[in-house]
């Protein structure tokens, strides 16, 4: 299959750029009622470090399943993938969840923060999760100066303490991007993060996301609807019924 | 790190929870509360049903034979051999007897007697024969004081007799406050005094008298009062009827009924007399140092010393001594094992409570785990595993414990320590009698604060809080994160 899109300058020469993600023969099915639902039917993708990569396809092509398999968050009924040369639905359950909690970040449609933290500690919330209670108290200070940095370049200076119920959209989606950047994971993985926002709101909040790719040359998926972003991406790569049709 | 931070924040923030917390608190503070209270009351009870007991009483088979000698009818050898043992605070013997009121000079009282249908026992009383050192106890602080001028130091030597070994006599020295014994006699020191106006030939003997019996008999200080008894004449080989009158020098109240309504008090020496000298105690008394600690083991002890030395029978058709030595426990078994299992079974029954309260908080927990289904989700994708997210839910059934439980015993101890002035309180501000002081022996309402016991029911409710929070816990760590990831 042909990729149908190779723009960026970074990815046209054939460097051999260390793989992040590779998986390899994906499947998946769901049980309703009698019948099995295979949604997944093998899918192979690949992500170099570094790379933006653009997930596109029909309403209930599989998309969101698919990367909820290569986050780790639902085991696939076969099929590997390997996370960093880990194969990450291999290893014990607290091996994963410590995967999941430093190399993996994740950005949702629908946020997904926790309503009782305020917006800097639901950045911290990782950190908070993967650190014991004495390593965070010892290095809180530094924490706290980390994750206001970060909520300050997205321009939330002001919303520190907010909760996500005093947030707009835009600025809810941008909390969790900075929580979903706090521990700097290597991958990250973007669920259609504008499409519960308008759309200047959401190229505003697109355009900060990717720029934070670029910078921090994450290896990236992101999920969308409109054509437009994916053209933004180096490689685009559609799924159809559960199968990859372009761009694998 | 989060498991914490997050459980407590789930705490404050949900109001819900103060139930959970209040649930605890309700529970720890009046299982506290009650169980003090039972305690204290089952004190008072066990002081009453004790009586007027001394905590050993030995009580020798005289004239038996043992270990090849007869057992002696004074009691001499037997008090220097208790006296030895370092346990023993004090020893005594004491000649209790069985005795009838007849007063024949007076027949408007023994009318009076003999026609009060409502209280047979009233005609009968104990005569309880003492020895009561007064020279000796009025001797100590003398030579104390000498001493002193004289810039020694005079070691207050325990007098070990009645004075030491009951608590009747102990009131006599004043020094006990709190003792529910009161004496109302001219001299405490010599209460057996008799008056001088008593004029006769061989001055009568004084007698203390039980208030009640006292106050029932509408008797005064300084009255005759004529006793009669029946004892053993060996040489006639038949009973034989003794009556003499003796003057009554004051009364004594125990506030143990049985006791204060039919016993007379007097000096030893002067009932072996009246007795016509055919006994001269019938048994010792002996206070330890450390009751609770030593009783058991002293009384088996004494049971064997004794039998060895010939001093108490302790053969075998005489079960081993265990009728001649006893505690004031064996002394009234069955009445303190009724009080016992009264005790158990109140802390079953209170202990429901405690399960009440485990129920409120696996309901709160149970909601919560279903409206956080979202949070549980998100946790887990940013790396929390199924135990940590148990363990957070389970956090929280901590903290209602903890601040429920701690509260609880603050509140419960206070409450148990100041029940009397909030009884009080109530009734003054309800108007309504809450607490009956007539009712009750006890002109207070009892209650004994047991650290041991604050300290298990609280670490109760954080069992049964950690135990009914356990199955939400459970509930929430299976949840699959992805049913709430997925939408809105
Ligand atoms: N838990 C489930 N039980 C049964 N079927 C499911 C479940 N989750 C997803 N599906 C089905 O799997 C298919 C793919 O769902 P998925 O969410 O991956 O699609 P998508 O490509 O992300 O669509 P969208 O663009 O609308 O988000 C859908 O047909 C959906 O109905
Ligand atoms: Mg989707």
């Amino acid at each position: 299959m042909e990729p149908r899109s190779r723009t960026s300058p970074r990815s046209s020469p054939p460097a051999p750029a260390e793989v992040v993600l590779a998986a390899r023969g994906i499947t998946k099915s769901y049980e309703i009622g009698e019948r099995r639902l295979e949604i997944l039917h093998g899918v192979d993708l690949e992500l170099h470090a570094g790379e933006l990569l653009a997930l596109v396809g029909s309403s209930g092509a599989g998309k969101s399943t698919l990367l909820h398999c290569l986050g780790l968050l639902d085991r696939p009924d076969r099929g590997t993938v390997e996370l960093l040369g880990v194969s990450g639905w291999d290893v014990p359950l607290v091996e994963r969840a410590r995967v999941r909690n430093a190399q993996v970040g994740f950005v949702f449609q629908f946020y997904h923060l926790l309503p009782e933290l305020t917006a800097l500690e639901n950045v911290l919330l990782p950190a908070m999760i993967g650190e014991s209670r004495l390593t965070f108290t010892g290095k809180k200070k530094e924490h706290r100066e980390r994750g206001a940095a970060l909520l300050e370049r997205f321009g939330l200076a002001e919303r520190m303490t907010h909760r996500p119920s005093q947030l707009s959209g835009g600025e809810r989606q941008r909390v969790a991007m900075a929580r979903a950047l706090y521990l700097d994971p290597p991958l990250l993985l973007a669920d259609e993060p504008t499409g519960n926002l308008d759309s200047a709101t959401g190229a505003a909040v697109l355009e900060l996301l990717l720029e934070e790719q670029r910078r921090r040359r994450l290896s990236m998926i992101l999920v969308t609807h409109d054509e437009k972003i994916a053209q933004k991406c180096e490689r685009v790569v559609s799924m159809k019924d559960g199968r990859i049709v372009g761009g694998g | 790190m989060y498991r914490s931070f997050l459980s407590w924040r789930y705490l404050v923030s949900r109001p819900t929870n103060l139930i959970g917390i209040c649930g605890i608190l309700v529970g720890v503070g009046a299982l506290i509360l009650i169980l003090s209270i039972m305690t204290g009351f089952l004190e008072e009870s066990r002081r009453t049903v004790r009586g007027t007991l001394s905590d050993v009483i030995v009580n020798p088979l005289q004239g038996e034979s043992a270990n090849g000698r007869t057992i002696s009818a004074h009691p001499g050898e037997l008090l220097t051999a208790l006296r030895a043992d370092e346990r023993v605070a004090a020893a005594t013997a004491q000649l209790a007897w069985a005795g009838v009121i007849t007063q024949r000079d007076d027949p408007e009282m023994f009318q009076r007697i003999l026609a009060d249908q409502n209280n047979s026992q009233l005609l009968g009383a104990q005569i309880v024969g003492i020895d009561v050192r007064g020279l000796e106890r009025l001797a100590q602080p003398a030579f104390a004081a000498l001493a002193r001028s004289m810039g020694g130091f005079w070691p207050a030597q325990p007098i070990q007799d009645e004075l030491d070994a009951s608590a009747f006599l102990y009131s006599l020295q004043g020094d006990e406050p709190g003792e529910p014994w009161t004496v109302a006699a001219p001299n405490p020191l010599f209460p057996f005094a008799s008056l001088k106006s008593a004029g006769s030939a061989r001055p009568k003997a004084g007698v203390l008298i039980g208030e009640q019996l006292f106050n029932q008999l509408r008797m005064r200080v300084g009255q005759e009062l004529e006793l009669g008894t029946v004892v053993w004449d060996p040489a006639r080989d038949d009973w034989q009827m003794n009556n003499r009158k003796f003057v009554i020098t004051g009364t004594f109240r125990t506030r143990d009924n049985e006791t204060d309504n039919g016993r007379i008090y007097l000096d030893r020496r002067e009932l072996a007399d009246f007795l016509g000298q055919s006994r001269r105690y019938t048994q010792v008394l002996v206070s330890l140092k450390d009751y609770e600690r030593d009783g058991a083991r002293f009384t088996l002890d004494m049971r064997k010393e004794l039998a060895e030395r010939g001093l108490i029978a302790a053969g075998e058709d005489h079960f081993g001594g265990r009728q001649e030595v006893r505690t004031w426990e064996e002394f009234r078994g069955n009445l303190l094992g009724a009080i016992e299992n009264e005790r158990v079974l109140m802390g079953i029954m209170l202990s429901l409570v405690l399960v009440v309260a485990g129920f409120t908080i696996f309901a709160i927990l149970s909601m919560m785990v279903t409206e956080k289904r979202r949070d549980v989700g998100i946790l887990s994708a940013l790396g929390a595993t199924p135990r940590g997210i148990q363990q957070l839910f389970l956090m929280i059934a901590f903290w209602d414990a903890l601040v429920g439980g701690v509260l609880g015993a603050v509140i419960g101890t206070w409450g148990a320590l100041e029940i009397d002035a909030i009884e009080r309180w109530l009734s003054r501000t309800f108007g309504v009698q809450i607490f009956d002081r007539k009712v009750y022996l006890f002109d207070h309402i009892p209650s004994v604060v047991q650290p041991l016991w604050v300290g298990t029911i609280v670490l109760g409710a954080f069992v049964c809080a950690l135990l009914f929070a356990a199955i939400p816990a459970w509930r929430a760590a299976r949840l699959d994160p992805l049913e709430a990831l997925r939408y809105e």
